[in-house]
């Protein structure tokens, strides 16, 4: 008896076979039904589409991951109260790239395998790690799904000769586009403002072993020794690094003038700076970081690069890759705050702008989209297409061949530990369409 | 035949002549730098090798309770005592710190006799490797129990220990290192002493030579097991109190290569000797410090662990362990 | 809710009815034919799997597709499983650091096969190279620890396992850093090419590997030098003075050992088509140590069936548990943020299942006697009455 209920199974479960190999999606949610202002198009399959997202979103990534998700929540909810786009509601699907707590490249490209077989998702918002990115693009290359980066900066990522290596299905194809300006502007602009506007003609860079921070470091130690000035110092600290006094104690010997935090607040530059300030000789001179650092959020934010170095925050300096003069700053801060009930984090509104791309990309497709695959492609086309530009949060966007931003301006700002009751907050200084050397 | 001078002058002398060489290697700063590094290890490593003797578990979850510990510091601190900052008067601050300390130290202590009592006691009899697997799985636990309690960001833990510097031999030493030196010292020989001359130190060396033998001599096994566990976990928690102290910070996940250092070091100082585990914890952090010193601070961990590997292949029973024969 | 559940029931007693039967055929198979059996069982096994996935509860999960590129990532892990078995499992010497094999192997095929280098060696010989290379370097750690016992090994071999990612980290003019090594080819056999969007040749040639392997250390369990590893794994002196020559014997076990962590390592470089340091952490060794323990230590089918079990919980369960409790509608669960507590679901689930099956899911019948402590050793030997009464 117990036998035939198996086969039973496994009959059932050959027909399911059979009915599902046609290859059409079986979880779009039918919900929500037609929108207020318009009938969706047949592409609208259900009602609904859906953007993913694809961040690490537990373990002590999820400072970095849950604010960017949030982001794009936001996008869609405003989007939905205007009635979605041309009536078709949206959804989302997140996804989750950390194993054990660490962003892992393989999970990464599962979660991609994931969103592209997902039929009713015409976008993806992610990843935030450039190696996580590396292990991705070629999947989405693949599958033609549009992926928006608000955070990835290595160079390598889209520009040959290593960005050729990823988009290996479809080489003239871009999937992948991001916000951030790269390492290659973001590592030399910080070195133009430290070695000119802070007159430091010596500086100690520490790196935190990631993608990001190396690749900024590189690119920062270069142009400074371009431009006259001495490196006297580069370390490599990984994330496991538990007291970085002893590193900072041997660079104090050599009497840099300033520092460069190579990395994120996450992955150790908030504890260097903390640990770092305390050593005699590091005291007073300027720390300088990219906008790893630069988060943007006053001290007592939740993992913000302030709240961590607290009282050691005064002399801090960084760049943002992106324009300082957005549209409404205070508007998407409100909005935000009411939503999630906590500031935004750095990554917020860059994730925030890659969803109005998607959604706005859809638009421009809707009208030649039949269904979910050429909506799917109509975005990524719009997207690419190096014609089209995008109003968004952080400003007008538009993207080169490679997926690039078109515009890398690099904004640079300061502590103010007078700021935020004492706690400290980050002040504008300039921002420039910055070009090295 | 040594005389009995000789037993206490020669580890005495060895260990000053050590510390000449690591301080002329390393130059005053670093030296202290090294010496407060090499006391949270050799706390932790304490406990490590103070478990592995008693029952041969290589506890990994040990790294964690550290952990804890210091959030609970933090917790104290800043919620029932209110504190923000330096405290400038001396008795205030010695009440403050001894408070922490004790508070700690004895809730820490009880976590580890909970968890010898639910993870690893129903496991005594079970394959070798089952409590090795449920002791990384409450690792896992302790980590995202923290995790929820108090997020994934690092969180600051108020200074109360004034950060204040006194000039010697041509570096600035911070009166903080000293107390935290002195700390972990007095607690080292609290430990040596009870484990030698208690009556309950003697249940427990007894236990760890020879299980049944103890248990047959009317020594109470599991009573003694859970003091083990109580002790090692106080250890790591008087390490959580003063890594709170002495970075300011702590994060969730800060425990597992803190234990995994812990871990290396009692290996390296021949895992079961307690005296050993301490001298292991110091010597990690002299390779890690003379790493940076020599400016190849990113070989740091391959150095820490050539070095533990050479030590073993040439003395398999690590520094101070007992050299023992083909069959253990 | 009660519909559910009685399902949910229903659906694991047919299952374990199944299972047990199968188990039994196959038992009945082995006796007379092993590897043949072995081949049929993962014929069958690879042709069930697939149609498995599209029943529900399964079903609800994720799509039939991403199962079956979930199933060739666990078949990795399952590789790795059976290889660290044979170092753990049955010469009883503990390996903490198994993932740096896994780095080697794949770092074997970055270097071979990439844009990188330049070089475009085909998959297929590189199995075998990524193989080599690992088994080399397990001879290499090997050799150095032979006098090491016990857990003095473990912290050799997770020394070792923490020294290996981070020379590939450092070392960043051969191995580009932490950039890693991108742009990896994919395999390719007889013209037809590997795509990322269709796991199922993976798959495929996943289970042929798996088959291989298993077939091969069956019959190695069952050679001289398999007896040799229990031998030496039970009383290693005892072992020396029947014969047995320990120095060989323990090498071959980290180098045979290795050699598996090698072909998964050019597995996952040519599936991913990405090598890059992060991926070997120490995570990996002691999920891998898990998977054979969990599984059952000395047993090839167990630490298999394991090293299924842990992967599918930790990289499918876990992650979609959301969608899962959403989609059947649960008042109170549909609501938790199962993501942010996977890996305390996760650590629960460890200590449970140690708690409950401490001699893992499927104990070795020959394993379990001597991996018990002296007491129980003691309590083995038969009482003296009955010895009076022999």
């Amino acid at each position: 008896m117990k036998v035939t209920k198996l086969g039973a199974f496994v009959a059932s479960a050959v027909f399911v076979f059979a009915a599902c190999s046609s290859g059409t999606a079986t979880n779009a949610p039918a919900s929500g039904g037609g929108g207020s202002a318009a009938t969706p198009g047949a592409w609208c399959v259900g009602g609904t589409v859906k953007i993913g997202t694809e961040f690490p979103m537990s373990g002590g990534e999820t400072a970095n991951g849950g604010p960017a998700t949030n982001g794009v929540k936001l996008a869609i909810k405003q989007q939905n109260a205007k009635g979605g786009i041309l009536g078709c509601k949206i959804d989302i699907n997140v996804q989750d790239d950390a194993v054990a707590g660490v962003h892992d490249p393989q999970q990464g490209a599962k979660n991609i395998g994931t969103l592209a077989a997902d039929a009713a998702v015409i976008g993806v918002v992610g990843p935030y790690n450039s190696g996580v990115a590396k292990a991705e693009i070629p999947i989405s290359n693949e599958a033609g799904l549009l992926m928006c980066s608000p955070a990835n900066t290595n160079d390598g990522v889209t520009k040959p000769p290593e960005g050729d290596k990823y988009r290996t299905a479809h080489p003239d194809k871009i999937s992948y586009i991001r916000t951030a300006t790269p390492d290659s502007i973001q590592g030399p602009a910080g070195a133009d403002y430290v070695y000119k506007d802070l007159g430091a003609k010596s500086v100690y860079i520490i790196d935190d072993t990631e993608t990001f921070g190396v690749g900024v470091g590189d690119t920062f130690q270069a142009e400074f020794k371009a431009l006259g000035g001495t490196v006297v110092k580069r370390d490599s600290a990984p994330k496991s690094t538990s007291d970085y006094t002893p590193l900072f104690t041997a660079a104090a010997a050599l009497k840099p003038a300033a520092v460069y935090l190579a990395g994120t607040a996450p992955s150790g530059m908030a504890l260097a700076m903390k640990q770092g300030r305390t050593v005699p000789g590091m005291e007073t001179i300027p720390f300088f970081g990219p906008d790893g650092t630069t988060d943007l959020v006053a001290g007592g934010g939740t993992g913000a690069m302030l709240t961590t170095v607290a009282a050691a925050g005064h002399d801090l300096y960084g760049t943002v890759g992106a324009v300082h003069d957005i549209p409404d700053p205070k508007g998407f801060a409100d909005a935000y705050q009411a939503e999630f009930k906590d500031a935004p984090g750095a990554y917020s509104s860059p994730s925030y702008a890659c969803a109005q791309v998607i959604m706005q990309s859809l638009e421009k497709a809707a009208a030649t989209a039949t269904d979910l695959a050429t909506a799917r492609e109509g975005v990524r086309a719009n997207a690419t297409n190096t014609a089209n530009s995008f109003d968004t949060a952080i400003g007008k966007l538009s993207f080169d061949k490679y997926g690039d931003n078109t515009a890398p301006y690099i904004s640079y700002y300061k502590t103010d530990m007078t700021l935020a009751g004492g706690k400290g907050d980050w002040v504008f200084v300039k921002q420039v369409a910055f070009q090295p050397k | 035949m040594r005389s009995p001078v000789w037993r206490v002058v020669r580890p005495v002398v060895t260990i000053v002549l050590a510390n000449v060489i690591a301080w002329l290697l390393l130059g005053t700063q670093q030296f202290a730098n090294f010496l407060t590094l090499g006391s949270i290890y050799a706390l932790i490593a304490l406990g490590y090798t103070m478990v592995y003797g008693i029952i041969e578990l290589i506890n990994f979850a040990h790294g964690d309770v550290f952990m804890v510990g210091s959030f609970l510091a933090l917790w104290i601190l800043t919620v029932p005592l209110g504190m923000t900052g330096a405290l400038r008067d001396p008795p205030t601050l010695i009440v403050v710190l001894a408070v922490v300390m004790a508070a700690t130290m004895a809730v820490m202590g009880a976590l580890g006799v909970f968890i010898e009592r639910f993870a690893y006691r129903p496991l005594r009899h079970a394959p070798r490797l089952a409590p090795l697997i449920t002791a990384i799985g409450v690792s896992f636990i302790l980590q995202n129990v923290v995790y929820t309690l108090f997020g994934p960001s690092p969180r600051n833990v108020p200074q109360v220990f004034p950060l204040d510097r006194f000039d010697l031999l041509g570096g600035k030493i911070s009166y903080l290192s000293v107390f935290m030196l002195v700390v972990a010292l007095g607690l080292m020989v609290a430990l040596q002493l009870f484990v030698g001359r208690t009556r309950l130190g003697r249940a427990m060396r007894s236990t760890a030579q020879d299980r049944e033998a103890a248990e047959l001599m009317g020594v109470d096994i599991n009573q003694t097991i859970a003091i083990t566990f109580f002790l090692a976990a106080a250890l790591a928690g008087s390490a959580g109190v003063i890594q709170g102290l002495y970075f300011g910070s702590t994060k969730f996940d800060l425990g597992f290569f803190a234990g995994l250092k812990a871990f290396t070091a009692a290996v390296l100082g021949g895992i079961g000797n307690t005296t050993g585990a301490a001298i292991g914890g110091f010597v990690i952090a002299f390779i890690e410090v003379f790493a940076t010193v020599l400016g190849y601070s990113r070989w740091s961990e391959v150095a820490v662990f050539t070095v533990l590997i050479l030590v073993l292949v040439f003395r398999p029973s690590g520094l101070l362990g007992q050299q023992l024969g083909e069959r253990t | 809710m009660n519909g559910a559940g009685s399902r949910l029931r229903d659906f694991a007693s047919a299952g374990r009815a199944g299972l047990n039967r199968i188990s039994s055929r196959l038992r009945d198979l082995a006796s007379s034919h092993r590897s043949i059996a072995i081949m049929v069982g993962w014929a069958v096994i690879a042709t069930l799997l697939p149609l498995l996935v599209l029943i529900p509860p399964l079903s609800t999960f994720q799509q039939q597709k991403l199962w079956i590129d979930g199933f060739a990532n666990a078949g990795v892990f399952i590789l790795l499983a059976m290889g660290l078995n044979v170092v753990v499992g049955l010469a009883g010497l503990l390996d903490l650091g198994y993932a740096a094999f896994f780095a080697i192997g794949a770092y074997a095929y970055g270097l071979g096969a990439s844009p990188f280098t330049g070089l475009a060696i085909p998959f297929w010989p590189m199995l075998l190279v990524g193989a080599v290379v690992a088994a080399t370097f397990g001879i290499l750690l090997g050799a150095p620890t032979l006098r090491l016992r016990g857990d003095y090994l473990a912290i050799v071999t997770l020394g070792f396992g923490e020294i290996v990612p981070a020379v590939f980290l450092n070392a960043d003019k051969y191995t580009n850093g932490t950039n890693g090594i991108g742009g990896v080819l994919k395999p390719e056999l007889l013209g037809f090419r590997f795509t990322l969007g269709n796991p199922l040749p993976y798959y495929i040639a996943m289970v042929v590997v798996l088959a291989l392997t298993m077939v091969f250390l069956y019959r190695l369990q069952d050679s001289r030098l398999g007896r040799a590893w229990m031998a030496v794994r039970e009383d290693e002196l005892a072992a020396a003075s029947s014969g047995v020559n320990t120095v060989t014997t323990k090498l071959l076990a980290f180098a045979l050992g290795a050699s598996t962590a090698g072909l998964a390592g050019v597995f996952t470089a040519a599936k991913l088509t990405l090598v890059s340091p992060d991926q070997f952490s120490f995570a990996v060794s002691f999920t891998v140590l898990a998977m054979v323990v969990l599984g059952g230590m000395g047993n090839i089918w167990g630490v298999a069936v394991g090293a299924f079990v842990i992967y599918t919980i930790q990289s499918v369960l876990l992650k979609q548990l959301n969608q899962f409790f959403q989609t059947i509608n649960l008042p109170v669960l549909k609501d938790i943020d199962f993501v942010q507590y996977q890996f305390l679901l996760y650590g629960l689930a460890l200590v449970a299942m140690m708690l409950l099956r401490p001699e893992g899911l499927f104990p070795s019948s020959r394993r379990k006697r001597e991996l018990h402590e002296a007491s129980e050793e003691v309590a083995d030997v038969p009482p003296p009455t009955e010895a009076l009464d022999g």
